[in-house]
């Protein structure tokens, strides 16, 4: 199931929320969000909860394994006994293993079977959506097990709780147990908590159906064409342009709703974007750009030693790697992984000094033309397609620089691409501001506030009535 | 190998991988209080106090050092020369 449907705006949410807060004590309250998040889960295709829920249960037992004996503690031993070291690499065999199956396992075969002409069987597995989310958020529960950050949940249901919370189940954030561990236990939503977490549900659910999906038709009818040799420099552009504008408001979108939906059943968790088309640097844009995937990196990664060595080229080169596989099972998404990669480490071997030097005007330009042309590459699983692609964008283009189709499809959507551009700054942050400034600027605001969010689900649901594309980008990982 | 030798030894190291002259380490200085000690830096710092000390950091305490007095405290104990 998705956010953005009338099913779950108009009957799952609001039976979910009716039966939360009928449901005094806690421990119904968690029964209530687990029952629900099943649900949602197995949404259209049942089978897939078993692996969830075979996931939670084999995760439970390491969680434990992997964690200090009392014994063990008492004896205060500097390096983990050997019963624990081989638990985790079991949880780090099953864990990263289903997702190579359920996610690798086509790519690879269809691979060997090019590479050396073999002929073994595709398979052929039901998509697990979500899955690399929700295994990672497992993994980095085990690990912090392992690391003894944080104590393992002895009760399964509360851990079942953080693996299938619906909010975050299938398209992140990914939630660290330790940000929610406490809450599994105590928490309550004030009427604070639950009007902030619906505006910001509502918010996020206008990006995605009022611009996301939008934009997306202006991508279909350019380099998302069957053919796109016709292509003209300006078509490619556009075309580019927008679709970095629409996986922006897709995947941001995605975030808010699913804090906002956590806000409203007392959860906080943390933000994942963070304006990231404001970057000055390609550093900076991973860290405001899908910001819990990269400090999943940062920590659980980065201090991986290479072959045995500690480098931070290295290190970049192997966390680089790992995002380009993570987001997709083709070769682009390699190809996009390392290219950031390397502006990565350029910007590393140039060093924060000398980057602060060159003026703002030419990092921005330098950051944006990265991020969209990496978003080119992002988009093209077939590589003929992307080199046709590539070429389009220089000035060699034989089709010229521009055509009417284009032409016309900016003119029709100025206001709408205009709007998405603005939209892309901190608004709300500016609002906030204003409204410190008096008592009636802060309820004007407030009511302004309330009428825009309003005005914003009505029209986006008007427009999923209509709807045909709305699939979310990120759901399929 | 006491503390306070360690911890002379360790100013050098950060001055050299940082380039700054003025870092002085107290028990309590966090990546917060030296601008350039970023999660990727930090990468290089583990490696250089590694090849100073002649002695390993283990992933747990590569991601969950919370001070400098932790990182005192590991290679005194640990450090091979």
């Amino acid at each position: 199931m998705v956010f953005s449907s009338l099913i779950f705006l108009y009957a799952f949410l609001p039976l979910c929320m009716l039966f939360y807060f009928l449901i005094k004590p806690l421990k119904g309250k968690n029964g209530v969000l687990i029952v629900f998040s099943l649900l949602f889960y197995s949404w259209g295709e049942p089978v897939r909860v078993l692996y969830l829920l075979l996931s939670a249960v084999v995760n439970y037992f390491l969680g434990m394994g992997v964690s200090p004996t009392r014994v063990e503690l008492k004896k205060d031993l500097s390096t983990p006994t050997l019963r624990r070291k081989i638990l985790l690499a079991v949880s780090l065999v099953f864990n990263i293993g289903m997702i190579g199956v359920f996610k690798y396992s086509r790519f690879v075969v269809t691979n060997i079977n090019g590479i050396f002409g073999a002929e073994l069987p595709v398979p052929d597995i039901v998509p697990m959506i979500g899955i690399s989310f929700y295994t990672f958020q497992v993994m980095s529960y085990v690990i912090d097990c392992y690391w003894e950050k944080v104590k393992p949940q002895l009760s399964f249901y509360k851990l079942l709780l953080y693996i299938c919370l619906f909010p975050q189940l299938i398209a992140g954030p990914i939630v660290r147990y330790s940000t929610i561990a406490e809450e599994i236990d105590n928490r309550r939503s004030t009427v604070a908590d639950i009007s902030t977490g619906i505006s910001r549900f509502i918010m996020g659910l206008a990006k995605k159906v009022i611009l996301a999906n939008q934009l997306y038709r202006i991508v279909d009818s350019t380099i998302g064409k069957n053919d796109i040799s016709g292509l003209t420099i300006l078509g490619a552009w556009y075309g580019v342009i927008v679709y970095s504008l629409y996986v922006y408001f897709d995947f941001s979108g995605y975030s808010d709703m699913a804090i906002g939906l956590g806000r409203i059943f007392g959860f906080h968790f943390n933000e994942n974007f963070n304006h990231p088309y404001l970057c000055k640097d390609i550093t900076e844009f991973w860290q405001r750009w899908h910001i819990s995937l990269g400090s999943f990196f940062r920590d659980y990664l980065l201090p991986i030693p290479v072959f045995g060595i500690r480098n931070k080229y290295t290190s970049l080169f192997l966390v680089w790697l790992c995002t380009g596989i993570w987001h997709g099972a083709n070769w682009n998404y390699i190809i996009w992984g390392l290219y950031y990669g390397c502006f990565i480490m350029f910007e590393t071997a140039l060093g924060k000094k000398r980057i602060a030097k060159i003026p703002m005007l030419i990092r921005h330009i330098y950051t944006k033309l990265v991020i969209t042309i990496g978003f080119g590459i992002f988009f093209f699983e077939d590589l003929g397609n992307l080199g046709t692609f590539l070429k389009c964008l220089l000035p060699t283009n034989a089709n010229g620089w521009s055509d009417m189709t284009v032409e016309m499809l900016m003119a029709n959507n100025l206001f709408l691409v205009i709007a998405a551009v603005i939209c892309s700054f901190p608004l709300v942050d500016g609002f906030k501001k204003l409204s410190q400034k008096s008592e009636n600027v802060k309820s004007l605001v407030s009511v302004s506030g309330t009428v825009l969010s309003v005005g914003l689900l009505l029209l986006s649901s008007v427009l999923l009535v209509d709807a045909t594309t709305n699939v979310f980008l990120y759901w399929n990982y | 190998m006491g503390r306070e030798v360690v911890r002379k030894r360790l100013t050098e190291v950060f001055r050299d991988v940082f380039d700054d002259d003025s870092i002085v380490l107290t028990d309590n200085t966090t990546a917060n209080d030296i601008e350039a000690w970023d999660s990727l830096e930090h990468i290089s710092l583990i490696s250089a106090v590694e090849k100073e000390f002649r002695m390993r950091f283990t992933m747990k305490e590569v991601s969950g050092m919370k001070n400098v007095g932790e990182m005192i405290s590991i290679v005194a104990e640990r450090a091979k020369k």
